[in-house]
């Protein structure tokens, strides 16, 4: 039904607008919406990681198209994507080579929001939202991780489900919930399958209350001194999409370089060896995205206590939010979390190293000092420094 | 073949050699058919992949034809089998892991689709295991079935010496010496390993180059909205 | 390069409206690029022609009025073995004149079974038995199992009726009868499906409609 309005229907837009205010929205959040003026290129990581996790999906989609969650043609249909199917080298490789690029933008992503305090009132939500984020990606990887059915997907997996085993009392409903039995076999693969592509889109949904409880409390800035008047800010378009763009075209440099040039990197060449219950790679290692973790893992001298750590290692970043309550927001301004936070930084890369490695003596020593400091920094330094610290 | 492939492979026919002349990937294939092929396979590889290397349609069908299929049951319900198409994988003459075991001391003869990549050392080792055959040293006493190779750790492999000088006929005239043939073959091997490995890095090529034209143009534009503001 | 003050001034606009359009036209180029790999990936890899396939089926267990299917080129092919009131039900001129196309006017067979009863030799039908309509499997009607079924063929979908030639009756949706196969008798008793030595150009391909 036709009524009287302002814009006439033959105003593209106006039609639109009336019945369903699309365009009207998109100007206010994405066009005229005020960002600060002084964002660095740390700020553009964020939009990295949409552009990576579109790629992901439908990469994804193709992949499935051809995949065949059965442990007696996994392997198989893989290699047929890899040999036979048009152009499935290439969506592959996009998608190994996007694990990669989004988690490396991830935590870079994370590494600027401590940085810069950006986890701090009025932006808590902001940034629980994102860590879930990160969880469900690392959750996504490991199932994704184990569909090929290679010899490190399977040893991947079992090492994960017997650390899940060691949770005390869910341990093992919870892996039988998701195995469907005892070991890694049939219903486990076709269950990991489903997880794997259901997570794909329920992060979609995710992202989608991240950005929005972003344009809620919009961005922080290298100050950490949101702006008061319009004078201090910039519209989103054209400043940060033109900038925006620049960065993300280097980026895609990067990603190409990975998936046409460095296609070795992108998974271990054990990985093109199909699944045998029966023998164990002799260099059995994960990939490099959750080497810090198994680090961790193999640091504490108990399973449940390796458990334990490794969990805590990310819960203290949900809780850093309450741990660190100074108003202060960037480390620059905070001479003892400016010193503390670098070598926190430190920890997690050599954590990482330290988990590529085998464990000889000299890299646990690495890991366990590494991961105390992990701790410290979260529960000792940030509630510390949050009392006695005499802003620069 | 994919709308890439083709243009790749048109381009190869043009600039090839005389028909005589072959690439060590090419001689390579014919060791493999002549020789690897009697005890291995390469499961994930079809007949049909072959025409990347230059093999014709007709020489593959012709090879593919050599190997029997099963092929579900007459009407009598006896098992029937069929030749092999260029759709089909190149398969082990053995009909099953057991047999392969059987005929060869207990030792199942690897699979070749991915040894380059996944074998510590890739192409290069393959030929220098070819080429490490020697006598057992005065006191080395080999099972049943083993030879020694000085390439392995452990000194001994149950694949008896494949290649012998003049075993097969190039027809490009290249001398099929050992030598020769260790390196044809294991250039195939690093081929079949890595597939469209030149397709990846022509594209990625042509991909780098655009994404730079985009990063120049982006970064005029960026530029010229930034300074615009002050 | 010389920068305007003012996005208003002339010149400094249509610089940048140049540079914006151009940036914008060659990324969407890329985003069009990058979707061929992946539509290039629906294709079949396995698109190998079929031609050389070929069936041979013995047909000295068929008894007449009887009915048997075999599978060629993942179609269900019928073979009737017709007895005499079958091929006279055939010709009569009621029947005939129910019929859609009786004489097989349109191309759904090969030269050799275009005849009033659309098979190599009379006593022997071979026919492809998916309904030109929508492709349902047809059902065969056992001469003397019922009053009215002369062994023909009735789709369960939507209620074609074929003759045993496989001739489409006109009140039926279906507008095509049902298409033959290429057929060579090698024996009295045993024929190869997939080719025709009546008709060695005929291809499957090139028939109206399956």
């Amino acid at each position: 039904m036709p009524s009287p309005d302002r814009m006439p229907d033959t105003e593209p837009s106006g039609w639109l607008d009336r019945r369903f205010p699309v365009t009207g929205f998109l100007r206010r959040e994405y066009v005229a919406f005020p960002m600060p003026r002084n964002l660095n290129t740390l700020w553009s990581f964020g939009a990295f990681l949409i552009v990576t996790m579109t790629f992901m999906i439908a990469s994804g989609l193709f992949l499935a198209i051809n995949y065949t969650p059965d442990i007696t043609q996994a392997f198989a249909s893989v290699e047929t994507i890899d040999r036979q199917i048009p152009s499935g080298w290439f969506i592959r490789s996009l998608h190994m080579g996007g694990v990669t690029m989004l988690f490396a933008c991830l935590y870079i992503h994370l590494g600027r929001g401590l940085w810069y305090g950006s986890y701090k009132a009025p932006r808590e939500l902001l940034w629980l939202t994102g860590l879930g984020l990160m969880l469900m990606i690392m959750v996504t990887a490991f199932a994704g991780y184990v569909l090929p059915w290679g010899q490190m997907s399977y040893w991947g997996a079992t090492v994960v489900l017997n650390a899940v085993h060691a949770i005390p009392l869910i341990g093992h409903p919870l892996s039988e919930l998701l195995l469907g039995g005892e070991t890694l076999g049939n219903i486990a693969l076709h269950r990991l399958f489903v997880l794997h592509f259901t997570m794909a889109f329920a992060i979609l949904g995710v992202i989608a209350l991240h950005v929005a409880a972003l344009h809620v409390v919009k961005s922080n800035n290298p100050t950490g001194i949101d702006p008061t008047s319009p004078a201090q800010t910039l519209p989103f378009h054209p400043y940060y999409t033109s900038r925006d763009g620049f960065a993300l075209c280097l980026f895609l440099m990067v990603y190409a370089g990975l998936v046409f040039f460095l296609p070795g990197l992108l998974t271990l060449a054990d990985n093109y060896i199909q699944a045998n219950p029966l023998i164990t790679p002799r260099d059995i290692r994960p990939e490099w995205y959750f080497a810090p973790f198994y680090a961790i893992l193999r640091a504490a001298p108990s399973r449940l206590g390796g458990l334990i750590l490794a969990t805590g290692s990310l819960a203290v970043l949900f809780a850093l939010p309450w741990l660190d309550r100074s108003s202060i927001r960037p480390a620059t301004r905070r001479p003892l979390v400016r010193l503390s936070l670098p070598l926190a930084f430190a920890s997690f890369i050599l954590l990482g190293v330290a988990g590529m490695h085998p464990p000889t003596e000299a890299w646990l020593i690495v890991s366990r000092v590494a991961m105390a400091w992990w701790f410290i920094h979260f529960l000792l330094v940030m509630p510390l420094a949050s009392e006695r610290e005499i802003p620069s | 073949m994919t709308r890439w492939t083709r243009p790749l492979l048109l381009a190869a026919s043009l600039t090839a050699l005389p028909a005589a002349a072959s690439t060590p990937a090419q001689r390579g294939l014919m060791v493999f058919q002549q020789v690897c092929a009697a005890c291995h396979g390469m499961e994930h590889v079809d007949y049909g992949d072959m025409s990347a290397l230059g093999l014709s349609p007709d020489d593959i069908r012709k090879w593919a034809a050599d190997q029997e299929l099963p092929d579900g049951v007459d009407d009598n319900g006896d098992p029937k089998t069929r030749h092999a198409t260029p759709s089909d994988p190149m398969l082990s003459p053995y009909p099953n892991a057991a047999v392969g075991r059987l005929a060869n001391h207990g030792l199942l003869p690897p699979d070749l689709s991915r040894l380059a990549l996944t074998l510590p050392g890739g192409a290069d080792e393959i030929r220098r295991i070819l080429l490490s055959y020697a006598p057992p040293p005065p006191g080395v006493k080999l099972d049943e079935g083993r030879y020694y190779n000085t390439a392995l750790k452990w000194k001994h492999i149950g694949m008896p010496p494949p290649l012998q000088d003049g075993m097969l006929t190039y027809p490009d005239g290249t001398r099929a010496t050992s030598a020769q043939m260790a390196s044809d073959v294991s250039a195939f091997l690093n081929w079949v390993a890595h597939p469209h490995q030149t397709e990846r890095r022509r594209i990625g090529l042509y991909v780098l180059v655009y994404l730079a034209l985009m990063a120049f143009l982006t970064f005029l534009l960026q530029r010229r909205v930034w300074t615009s503001r002050r | 390069m010389a920068q305007s003050e003012t996005p208003p001034s002339p010149d400094g606009t249509k610089r940048r409206d140049l540079l914006a359009t151009g940036t914008l036209v060659l990324g969407c180029a890329g985003a069009c690029a990058l979707s061929v790999p992946f539509l290039n990936s629906l294709k079949n890899p396995a698109a190998t022609p079929l031609s050389d396939n070929t069936l041979e089926v013995d047909l000295s267990t068929l008894t007449p009025g009887q009915n048997m299917t075999v599978q060629w080129r993942d179609w269900p092919i019928f073979i009737q073995r017709r007895t005499s009131q079958m091929l006279a039900a055939l010709q009569g001129p009621a029947h005939i004149a129910t019929l859609r196309d009786a004489d097989s006017k349109i191309l759904q067979q090969p030269k050799d079974a275009t005849n009033w009863h659309r098979s190599v030799r009379p006593e022997y039908g071979v026919l492809v038995g998916i309904c030109t309509h929508l492709g349902c499997v047809p059902t065969f009607e056992k001469p003397g199992s019922a009053p009215e079924a002369k062994g023909g063929y009735f789709c369960p979908c939507h209620g074609s009726h074929f003759d045993a030639a496989g001739r489409v009756v006109q009140r039926a949706p279906a507008p095509y009868n049902l298409p033959v196969p290429p057929v060579t008798f090698l024996s009295d008793t045993k024929i190869r499906i997939g080719h025709s030595a009546g008709d060695p150009g005929f291809s499957m391909s090139d028939i109206q409609q399956i």
